[in-house]
Parts: structure tokens; sequence; C-alpha cells
């Protein structure tokens, strides 16, 4: 009469583990469902009649109840339907009993019994494990993705009649295509770019490539001022190609973020850091995150472990990129809503480009009146301006400039500098140059003995910030994990500095 | 403000020209035809007091305008019966210099010269001695803002007044400079003596009435309109022996200003520069059009018959074949990005980063707008 089914909702990009329970008792046929249900979830009671009857298995007449727990929680979306089906069968004993134990089920029906997939299983079934489930039913076109979760057998559900044959034993369990671990593919998974875009493309610009190759080494924000038209953009989209790939936990976590947020991910493990260009026309909750309803990640969290580039960062609005702030220094967004709040993560390298002024050319041609200049100023907000550590002015290359250095050099290079970062901060919570606190800096980005009298002449003359000047000094330091020397030198601070010119 | 120094009891036709200006909607030409028409300042108050000023007013006047400038009569003639201006002027302290008498600085008479010009600040000396314009374009670039104030500098150390109209851009540049070589600065303004505008330079303001005077025709209370501002700019003009331009746009205020000071036969200078510098448009036109060219800052000296002393100790230039040396070379005397300056002298970025920090250190070289700007 009673009948348990673990199955899990989505909470943010984290699963939730959610129990089942479908109670069918004598009396006048009804169906209920208690226990926060949003209102997809509630509509799914036709789903579940009809699919139960398609596959020729009979529906109770009678009076169920279907509660969802924990009672407090949100439950969202279509992914339980198919965990209450059973249950409704399991409690009109349709089903051995025992088979459901230690087992979660996700998937949504369709009205004919088929099993369809849902947004999000890698988190569901991740979620899952760590509760202890060992098996897990998902939809056949889930299973791959479910797969790359360790430890857990993974079975595939085509449909409910096939589903409730294999729970009897009458027949196997369907096989699914396993796709090769995404670590062993060659082919990187870029998300916004299906054309291969290589440094070797582009002309002259020493300073900014070198730029280019400096935030990549040490995960520093980065932003390109100049006219339209000398490859601002150029460079920056190719920052992507030269980041080192994602390391299992790191891919894993990309993966489970962007597999929750409805992106396709086809069951494949996203190892490349994820690039992430949303229009100047985003709204704040678009960008951070939120939005009515189930609040959704943003471009930040979808941006996570990976580059956030905002081409034509004048255009955003001013409030939008404000609310960036919070993120770029905390790597969280809290969202909070009635009753809840949410954390998504969003450690992401900030890539932008903009015009020095509004007719573009900047100084010394610049056309635009002192109020103009003054109005595009306060779009971009000084402490909004002061988080990219590293800002580079760009005009157009010179007739006589080559093409430099292609991708993979400059790759092989930020790769050994990354891997020198993370064997430094091994028994510390950060990973890379840029995300050494300010607190720390002192004690872990080392000067040499003759950097000293540098870097003091450097905080007098530039009267930096506080802030400022720790930028410059983690930037230093990934100058010389470039070089591969243990202490900070004179030169990687004076290069610093410059890699760090005034606002536009 | 204990050390300020005492202002002498203003005299009746004094207190007369300020009231005047003082009246609502003065313009310095209806200020120039009461003045003339009662013979002074002292007749023209008395003729507003007896509502005669509306003949003058209507004189020339649109038979539409009439009815107007009737009331605007009645509406002086009120105003100047009750005037608060006297107590004003003492508590302020604010001198009164009215034409064609004695003190008051402009000696020539010419047309569109103002009747009065009210004066606040604390060294009222300054405005004894020479005196230079230095004006300019308020969307100035960082070499225009630097020399202006080695112009205002160069003039102070000479004892020179430095007079320019508080704007932002090579205005407050000059006014800086002078002030930080310890001169005396005339500041020109188009409001009232009580207004100040704008508003970012109210240091500025206080800064040039500690050493030098603030300047104004109109009275207490008028606020910043964008026609007044030419009209000031005679003001500047009249004022100098001589008078700089170091950065002017084709069209503006400093174009306007040299063009007053052409008419009125004072020497203009122009510093030149480069044609793809929109701030040196204006400057290189005035050249074009016969203002002597000022290479440089102490040639000023020159304009007005001293001779310079020798106040710039040579520096010696970074070796041609050091980094430093071409790095500088490379930017050709014009601002250039550190990419530009990387692929001109076939440098590692590493090493044009520290060449550029070497020149900046020296004094050879400024950034920025994320610019390298070279320092002659």
């Amino acid at each position: 009469m009673l009948a348990s089914v673990r199955s899990a909702t989505l909470v943010g990009v984290d699963g939730q583990p959610v129990t089942v329970e479908v109670h069918v008792a004598p009396g006048l046929p009804a169906y209920h469902v208690v226990g926060l249900p949003d209102a997809a979830v509630r509509e799914s009671r036709e789903r579940v009649r009809a699919a139960v009857l398609s596959s020729g298995l009979s529906f109770p007449n009678t009076r169920i109840t279907v509660n969802l727990a924990p009672g407090g929680v949100r439950k969202s979306g279509s992914g339980l339907e198919l965990a209450v089906a059973l249950g409704v069968l399991a409690a009109a004993d349709e089903l051995p009993s025992g088979v459901l134990d230690g087992v979660a089920v996700l998937g949504e029906l369709g009205l004919d019994g088929s099993v369809r997939a849902v947004p999000g299983t890698l988190a569901l079934v991740d979620a899952l494990a760590r509760r202890g489930t060992s098996a897990v039913i998902v939809p056949c076109a889930n299973a791959a993705e479910a797969s790359l979760v360790r430890d857990v057998r993974v079975r595939a559900a085509r449909t409910l009649a096939e589903l409730r044959a294999c729970l009897q034993g009458e027949e196997g369990w369907p096989e699914w295509a396993v796709l090769p671990r995404g670590g062993a593919s060659p082919q990187r998974h870029h998300v916004t770019d299906d054309e291969p875009l290589d440094l070797a493309e582009v002309r002259g610009l020493a300073f900014a490539r070198r730029a280019l190759e400096v935030a990549a080494a040490g995960a520093h924000h980065l932003l390109y001022v100049g006219p339209p038209g000398t490859g601002k953009t150029m460079l920056a989209r190719r920052l992507g190609g030269i980041l080192p790939p994602l390391e299992h936990h790191e891919a894993l976590e990309v993966t489970r973020i962007h597999s929750a947020a409805g992106e396709t991910v086809g069951g494949r493990l996203i190892t490349a850091p994820p690039f992430r260009a949303p229009h100047h026309t985003a709204s704040t909750a678009s960008l951070v995150g939120g939005g009515s309803g189930r609040p959704r990640p943003g471009e930040v969290t979808l941006a996570h472990r990976g580059v956030l580039f905002l081409d034509e960062l004048g255009e955003f609005a001013p409030a939008a990129l404000d609310a960036l702030r919070q993120p770029l220094e905390e790597r969280w967004v809290r969202i909070a809503r009635q009753g809840s709040s949410l954390a998504f993560p969003a450690s992401f390298q900030l890539a932008a480009c903009t015009n020095p002024c509004p007719c573009g050319l900047g100084a010394p041609s610049c056309r635009c009146s002192e109020v103009q200049r003054a109005r595009y100023r306060r779009r971009l907000s000084a402490p909004f301006l002061d988080r990219f550590d590293i800002r580079v002015r760009v005009t157009a290359p010179e007739p006589r400039d080559v093409p430099g250095e292609s991708s993979t050099v400059v790759a092989a290079r930020v790769r050994a500098a990354v891997e020198r970062q993370r064997a430094r901060y091994a028994d510390w919570p950060w990973r890379q140059n840029a995300h050494v606190p300010a607190g720390a800096v002192d004690l872990l980005l080392g000067l040499a003995p003759d950097a000293d009298a540098a870097w003091r002449a450097l905080i007098g003359d530039r009267l930096l910030t506080g802030r400022g000047a720790a930028r410059i000094r983690r930037v230093a330091r990934t100058l010389a994990d470039l070089d591969d020397v243990r202490e900070i030198v004179p030169a990687h601070l004076e290069s610093a500095a410059l890699l760090r010119s005034d606002a536009p | 403000m204990s050390s300020r120094p005492p202002v002498a009891p203003l005299d009746p036709v004094e207190v007369a020209a300020a009231v005047l200006a003082c009246l609502p909607d003065m313009t310095p030409a209806r200020m120039h035809l009461l003045v003339s028409r009662w013979n002074g300042p002292l007749g023209a108050l008395s003729a507003v007091e007896r509502g005669l000023a509306g003949g003058v007013l209507v004189e020339r006047a649109p038979p539409e305008h009439i009815p107007a400038r009737v009331a605007l009569a009645r509406a002086w003639q009120r105003a100047a019966a009750e005037s608060a201006v006297p107590e004003l002027l003492a508590r302020r302290g604010t001198r009164v210099f009215v034409a064609g008498r004695a003190r008051f600085p402009i000696a020539d008479d010419v047309p569109g010269r103002p009747e009065v010009l009210l004066a606040e600040g604390d060294a009222p000396g300054a405005l004894d001695g020479p005196r230079v314009a230095v004006v300019g374009t308020r969307a100035a670039t960082p070499h225009g803002l630097a020399d202006a104030h080695e112009v205002g500098a160069v003039l102070a150390e000479a004892g020179i007044t430095v007079v320019s109209g508080l704007a932002i851009g090579i205005d407050a540049a000059a006014h800086r400079g002078a002030l930080a070589a310890g001169g005396a600065a005339v500041g020109v303004v188009a409001t009232g003596l009580d207004v100040v505008y704008p508003r970012r330079h109210t240091a500025l303001f206080q800064a040039v009435r500690g050493a030098g005077l603030i300047m104004s025709e109109l009275g207490f209370g008028v606020q910043p309109r964008p026609g007044a501002f030419p009209v000031r700019n005679r003001i500047i003009a009249l004022l100098a022996d001589v008078v700089v331009v170091v950065e002017a746009t084709l069209r503006g205020g400093a174009r306007i200003t040299a063009e007053r000071a052409l008419e009125y036969g004072r020497p203009v200078l122009a510093m030149p520069g480069s044609r793809r510098n929109p701030a040196a448009q204006g400057t290189n036109a005035l050249i074009a059009d016969g203002a002597h060219p000022l290479l440089e800052p102490s040639d000023v000296l020159l304009a007005l018959g001293l001779t310079p002393g020798s106040r710039r100790v040579a520096r010696p230039l970074p070796a041609s074949g050091s980094d430093a040396g071409r790095v500088l070379a490379a930017c050709g005397g014009e601002p250039a990005t550190l990419d530009q300056l990387a692929s001109r002298t076939d440098l590692p970025p590493d090493l044009v980063a520290v060449a550029v920090r070497e020149l900046e250190r020296q004094g050879w070289m400024e950034r920025a707008q994320g610019l390298c700007w070279p320092r002659a």
C-alpha cells in the first residue's frame, strides 16, 4: 500500500535527493501531490497516469497520495515523474518488492510511456552518490553523462514497460553507447566558437599578446582599450585557446554546472575551460544569475573555471557591470530568495574590450568633448576598473609587423607556469596567482633582495591603492612563473606596472 | 583670513558702479549705455533711482520688446532703492575698479572695455606688474597641460602675473603652474564673484584668491551661461600685455581670446603642435594667421622684452644605443603605445617595459591614457 522511491531535484546548480513516497489506499479515486511541488511537478499527474495506461499496466483507481520529502525544499521540473510512476506501481503491488531498494530513479515521462532526458543528470547523480546511492536508473539519453560519476551503477531506461520488465528480471537491461572519457578526447570543446582560433593569425601587438599570455598563466582579469578594428576582440577570443585543460575534478564540476543549466553536454566531460561571451544587452540577472521563479545560474557561473568575455564593455548597463564586482572578489554569487538563499560558484577570469571614448580614437587624436569623455568614463565605475589586474592600450599593428607565435607555443609556456603555481599553492586553498588574497601577498609572493627598492619606488611614485599594489605584485609573480624563477626580480615589477596602465 | 590686507573704504563712485553692476539682468552693453549717457556711475545710478533708465533701455529696442524694457527699468528703480550691495561689498572685502579712473587695470580706452571690474583676493599687487594671459582648450592633452603648467611657472618665476579663466584644462594648468612657482595669478570669471564654476575647481579658486585676484564685470549671484564666456574672454585679452595660447581647438573660447587680443593690439604667441592633435589645430591655425610661434616656454619673456634666465638644467639624454635611448627615439616626439614601441625597436616586450620605466623615472616620459608621452 505504501512505496518509497529515491530521486533528486535541482536546487540551483546542485542536486538535492528527494524521497518520493506513494500511498495507495481504498477510497474515492483521487490523486494528490504534497511537499512543495512547483507547477511542473503538480501537472505530472496526468503524464504519469497516461504513461502507465499506455504501457499496458493498470493505474489504481483509488486514493493516491504522493509525498515529496524533504518537505522544505521546492521541487521543480519534470525529472521526478518516472520515480512517481514506479512508486505508484510498487504501491499497487505491480512490482516485486525490494527491487527499488538502494536505487534512485530519474526521468521524465511521455504520454506513450517513453522515458525522456532530464537536465542536470550529472548534478543529480552526483548528489545521490554522495548520500550513499549505489545504483541509478536514468533515461537512456543521460546514461553516458550519469556514468561520469564514479562508484555508481547506471541503468538506462527507454520506456516504462521495458523498465518494469527489466526490474522483474524478464528482460536484460538496455545497452547505451559509452562515449570515450573526455580527457582522452583530443578535440577541444569550445562552448562559443566552432572555428579554431590561433594566435598565429595575429600580426604584431607584442605587448598585447604578452598581456594575454600573462593573463592566461595567472588567471588575471584583462582589459584591452583601443580604437575599433585594432584586434582587441581578435586577441581576447584567443584566450581560450592558450588556457591549460581542466583537471578532472574541475572538469566534473564544470560539466555538472552546464548540465544543470540546461546546456547540452552530450554525455561528454567538458575538459576545456568554458569561454562565455554574452552580448552587451545582457541583463543583470542573466550575468550574475537569478531571475523569477527558480533562480538560474548566470553567465558568471557558466564561466566558472573559465573565461567571461565582455566585448564593448562600455555598452553594458552600468548596473549589470557593478553587479559583477562581488563575484569578482568572492568568486561566489549568492542569490537570496524569500525563505532560501543559493550560492552559485563563479570563479571566472574576466576578459574585456572597450573603446577609450565615444569617438573610439582615444588620445591623441580623440575628437570627443571633455563632457562626452567624462560621461563615457562614468559608465565604467572606477572600483570596477580597479579589479582588472592587466589593462593594456591597443593600437593597430604597424605596417611592418609580422605574425607572432602560434597558440600551441604560447599554451606550452602557460601550462608550465600554471603547473608551477599549482605546486606552490598545493597546501593553500587557492590555485593561481590572481587568487592569492592581499594579506598573503608578502608571505607568498616574495621579492628578490634587489627588488625591494624597486617595489618601494613603484608604490611611491604611482600612488597605488592597496588593492592596486597587490595586483601588480600578483602579475609580477606570474611573470616570474613564466620565466621560471623563484623570486620576483625588478624587471618583473616594472613589466607588471606597465601592464596595468591607467583607466581609459 | 586674518592676514588679508585691509581694503580701503570704497568711495561713492565705486559703490555706485558696483550697485549698477548688480542690478538684475545687467549686461556689459547696458552698463556702457548708462554710464556714457549720464557721465559716470554716480549720474547713472541717480538716473536709475529716479526711473529714467527706461529711456536708454528702449532707445534701440524693437517695438515688441518695449514693454519688457519699461518693466525692467521699474525693477531697476526698486532694486537700486533697496540695494544691499554696499554692505555686501564691505563684508566680502570686494574691490571695485571703475573705467577711466587712475587704478583701473586697463589703460587704453577701446570699444568693449568693461565699465566696472569687481575683484576679490589677498594680493591686489598682482595687477601692478606686467601681465600675461595663458589660455587654451578644456579638452587638453597631457602634453598641453604640462606645457601650460611650465609656461605658468616660467612667468611666475620672472615675477609676471598669469591671467586666465579658471576653466578646466589649459586655464587651470597655467594657474597651477604659476601658484606652484610662488607667483601671482588673476582669474577672470564669467559669473558673479560669489559663484564657483566649474565646481570641481573650488580648491583652485581658493588658491587663486590667496595668491592673486578673482575678477568679474558681473554682479553677485550671476550664474554661468554659455554666452557669457566669449564675452568674458575679451577682458582676459584686455588685461594681458601678451596672450599665450597653449592648445586650442579650431573653434573654441581660446581662439576668441586670441582674436580679441589681436583686435586690441596685444601680441599673441601660440604653441605649435602635431597636425594629428585636434587640440593643436587652433594654435597651428593662429600661427598660420601670423601669431608668433612659442617654441620654448621662456620665449614668452622675450616677447615682453625680458631676458630669460638659464633656468633649465640640461639633463643628459639617454645614450642613443641604449634600450632607453632607442625607445625614446622610437616615439618620434609623439605619444605611442607600448605595442608600437616594441614593434619599432624590435625589442621584446619585457625590455621595452624596463626601458619605459627607466625613462619615466628620469622624467623623459610620462604615461597617461594608456600611452607613453615623450618629454623633449
